[in-house]
């Protein structure tokens, strides 16, 4: 059964929040977002805003196929005045680059496994291949793994884009209040009581990404959440060399050139989270290993200066993938959080799946790898 | 792949005390200390011990050629005052003195980050003094970013480093000390400024007369004989002067300003500007260091106790037990040389009190420091920012690193990054190699022209580490890590694709 005109209370706007607003909104809900910060405060905004299908985890893979259809076009949904700002650079490719045997054996099982799994969008490249995509590639380099669909786009732009659509599809966005507690009100829905005012809604979204699982427990459910604090690093601007986005497979590796120059060098280093300051901080000992892997697939760089870094906050599931779906026992409370570094790509699919399972009352085939009760029937086992 | 939560150093302490800076405070307090057998560190930016203010002396003094004994004789008796302070410096065993060496990091658990050429690392001590000084006050004008356009400090540099004198048309614009000491020792090696065109007003003088000091009353006579000496050189002077704006196509070709009213324009070669100087921020910001504005010298400064001790704002998982960063000389209060001297003894003092040793702070030291200092309101209110006294108009480049405008700035802060890490992000400002400390007062104060004064404290931006570049090569290499906070933590996010690994798994 259909519904077309409910209520849904969404707490935290960052991307997928507001992606998952923008849809819903469309369909004709009455759509209210909560944010204790700003909308986009945390790692919607200030992470690398990769457009990756690379490596991604096969769950992932269809969900992730048909965000990359939407930031095709990413027009039709935001708007052609904040598409065109969201810079998205589509077609520039990431590369998987192995720099040792294990690693090219690796991306050649993964070929293999896609292939099987017809998730065709990877190619296996040969030591031939990465020196003439990759100018500077380290003589050591074997080989390597092509997604050339994928690309980049200015994370920060494309959250504001969400949020903007959303609010003009009637999507009213509530800022500085934070989510004190959560209850059930008789004959549906539920209540938040937050720091500016009650809110209600007949279904209620927990996109509250690293601070998810303590949203979770606010409605009695416990789900497992790491917070984590990826960090990233700048350097100078250097002469344009590098147009694929580079990662790595074993190596802490994600390497790519900016517009102006500068080099940005992530790779999943993790900093210090702070998530109860709503901050984090970057562990300058563990960049070693950041510069180091890029120095290995790039010898050249040693000369290049880091400027600067930075770290957000973000939440990780124990098995690499999101939650996204209703809670157990709950229809009318869903959890969408957990990205592990990687949602930013997904977000407009994940808003589209979303909306269309709350309307429609039937889960969205592509969502079923991120039932939450993966977790519970393991504890149960 | 546990987190780890404590931050505090548990490999070996490098020394007792490292030291940040080879100024006067930097030196005084590190003889102090290796006197009372303290292992002391001193990292310092420059090839040779002396800071700004006694920049090369070693060399200028040992040379005996005319051309460096004239330099000699126009810095003045200030600058050779230092060589006995850099003689004892250099005379102690237990001193290691590691010139060349930038400081890209400082941790309030008394953590130090260095580079020194392509080798970079931590070092760590029971207490970090910081005495890395001050910088002059970032001046956004119409035209400042042409070449030909100085600091005063930088022409200072130039003549002490390298003998370097100025040629041609010499303007000086700003004010504060350091420029009517500067016209001075110019006009002693020979180049007499054209002009010397000044913010302050005769009423700010005699405003600042009731701030006079007896103990104070040297540097303002000193001061009164350098304008003696300039104006018995018929050296032209204004006064009261704004709305200064630097004029050129390739370079800077003229400068002008308003005085009385009027629209003066001053063909020039060179335009040496200052605006007073203020306590460099970078490193206490960036290591996450309480500070506080002061308001008679309109600058950030880092909040300390009397002796120096500085308090970290750090949340409780990064607080260390105790903050070991102390702030000396002027990087803690604009004083100059002297008050550096005297409050870097009394900061060894207090160390050495903390360590059980000697007898606490003397009151001698005491005594030093308040006479040292004691002229600061008479200059302060004397010498008011002038250049930077109103805002930039919208043309103006504020953040030369990215090259921004106050206009690009004003329409951001309109459209609501009206916080500064936010109108860092959406703009770069602050994002270049000088990593803010150029454009980050500029960005407060058009934030609070749009939004109101945000008191007690205008807002900074977030530092992080390295507040100064650092060489990938340097980086991969870092040595002096704490095992404990390097493990690898990463992002464990590379998808099992083995089939036989992933076939229990329910496919949907």
């Amino acid at each position: 059964m259909s519904r077309q005109s409910e209520t849904a209370l969404i707490i935290g706007a960052g991307l997928q929040g507001c992606s998952i607003a923008l849809f819903l909104a469309r369909a004709g809900w009455n759509v209210t977002l909560l944010d204790k910060n700003v909308a986009g405060r945390h790692a919607s905004s200030v992470n690398a805003g990769g457009l990756r299908m690379l490596m991604r985890d096969w769950r992932e893979y269809p969900l992730s196929q048909r965000a990359m259809e939407h930031w095709e076009h990413l027009d039709r949904l935001v708007g052609e005045k904040a598409a065109s700002a969201c810079e998205v650079r589509l077609g520039v490719s990431q590369i998987g680059l192995a720099l040792d045997d294990a690693e090219m054996s690796w991306a050649v099982g993964r070929a293999e496994d896609m292939k099987k799994r017809g998730l065709g969008e990877e190619e296996l490249l040969s030591r031939e291949d990465v020196r003439a995509l990759l100018p500077g590639v380290s003589d050591t380099a074997l080989g390597g793994l092509i997604s050339r669909r994928d690309g980049h786009a200015n994370p920060a732009a494309a959250t504001r884009a969400f949020r903007e659509a959303a609010v003009a599809a009637g999507a009213r966005i509530v800022e500085n209040c934070r989510v004190l507690g959560l209850e059930r009100v008789r004959g549906g829905g539920w209540r938040a009581e937050t720091s500016f005012g009650q809110h209600e809604g007949g279904v209620l979204i927990n996109c509250g990404g690293a601070w998810g699982a303590r949203v979770a427990v606010m409605a009695g459910q416990t789900l497992p959440l790491k917070t984590v604090a990826p960090s990233m690093m700048v350097t100078a601007r250097t002469q344009p060399f590098l147009t694929p986005v580079v990662i790595g497979i074993d190596r802490p590796l994600s390497f790519k050139q900016s517009a102006v120059g500068s080099l940005v060098i992530g790779g999943g280093i993790l900093g210090k989270p702070c998530p109860d300051q709503d901050t984090s901080f970057t562990v300058m000992d563990r960049m070693p290993q950041s510069a180091a892997a890029t120095l290995e697939a790039f010898p050249a760089l040693a000369h290049v200066p880091v400027l600067r870094t930075w770290t957000g906050l973000e939440g990780a599931t124990p098995d690499g993938i999101p939650v996204i779906g209703p809670g157990q026992d709950t229809p009318d409370l869903w959890h969408v959080f957990g990205f592990c570094g990687h949602g930013f790509q997904l977000s407009p699919a994940v808003g589209e799946a979303v909306a269309k399972s709350l309307v429609s009352g039937t889960l969205e085939a592509t969502l079923a790898p991120f039932d939450c009760g993966r977790f519970a029937s393991r504890v149960a086992a | 792949m546990t987190q780890t939560t404590d931050m505090r150093p548990s490999v070996p302490m490098d020394a007792d005390i490292i030291i940040v800076g080879c100024g006067p405070a930097g030196m005084t307090a590190a003889i102090e200390l290796a006197e009372a057998n303290c292992s002391v560190i001193v990292l310092d930016m420059q090839p040779t011990p002396g800071g700004q203010i006694f920049r090369n002396l070693e060399d200028n003094i040992s040379q005996k050629s005319s051309d460096k004994q004239k330099l000699l004789a126009a810095l003045g008796p200030a600058y050779r005052a230092g060589a006995d302070l850099i003689r004892r410096f250099r005379a102690s065993s237990r001193i290691d003195y590691r010139p060349l060496t930038t400081v890209w990091e400082v941790r309030p658990d008394g953590t130090v980050g260095w580079l020194r050429g392509v080798d970079a690392g931590y070092l760590r001590a029971t207490t970090v003094i910081l005495a890395h000084g001050a910088m002059e006050r970032p001046v956004p004008f119409p035209g400042w970013t042409l070449p030909g356009v100085m600091t005063a400090g930088a022409v200072q540099t130039l003549l002490k480093a390298g003998n370097l004198k100025p040629t041609g048309n010499v303007v000086l614009v700003g004010t504060g000390p350091l420029l009517l000491l500067l016209a001075t020792q110019l006009h002693k090696l020979g180049v007499k400024p054209t002009l010397i065109a000044r913010t302050d007003r005769f009423s700010d003088g005699l405003r600042a007369m009731r701030h006079l000091r007896r103990n104070g009353l040297l540097p303002v006579i000193k001061g009164l004989g350098w304008l003696a000496q300039l104006k018995r050189a018929g050296v032209r002077m204004v006064s009261g002067l704004s709305d200064i704006a630097a004029e050129g196509e390739q370079k800077v070709e003229a400068v002008s300003f308003t005085a009385k009213g009027l629209r003066v324009r001053q063909a020039c070669d060179l335009l040496v500007v200052h605006d007073g100087i203020v306590p460099a921020i970078d490193i206490p910001n960036g290591a996450g260091l309480a500070l506080q504005w002061d308001q008679a010298n309109a600058s950030w400064r880092p909040r300390t106790t009397p002796d120096g001790l500085a308090s970290s704002t750090l949340p409780p998982d990064l607080q260390p037990e105790r903050c070991a960063v102390r702030i000396t000389g002027d990087a803690r209060r604009i004083g100059g040389a002297e008050a550096a001297i005297a409050h870097g003894q009394l900061t060894a003092q207090a160390i050495l009190a903390e360590l059980g040793k000697g007898s606490g702070i003397s009151s001698k030291s005491q005594q030093a420091v308040d006479r040292t200092l004691s002229v600061r309101p008479f200059l302060d209110t004397a010498f008011p920012p002038g250049l930077s006294a109103t805002l930039p108009d919208d043309n103006t480049i504020v953040c030369r690193c990215e090259e921004l405008t106050a206009g690009a700035l004003r329409e951001k802060i309109r459209t609501g990054f009206s916080n500064m890490d936010a109108l860092r992000g959406e703009t770069r400002c602050g994002m270049g190699p000088c990593q803010g400390r150029n454009c980050m007062i500029t960005a407060a104060r058009l934030i609070e022209e749009a939004h109101g004064a945000c008191v007690p404290t205008p807002p900074v931006f977030r530092g992080r580490p390295p507040i100064r570049p650092l060489p990938l090569g340097a980086l991969a290499g870092l040595n002096g890590l704490d095992p404990s906070a390097t493990e690898l933590l990463t992002l464990e996010d590379k998808p099992e694709h083995d089939v036989e690994a992933t076939s229990d798994v329910p496919a949907e």
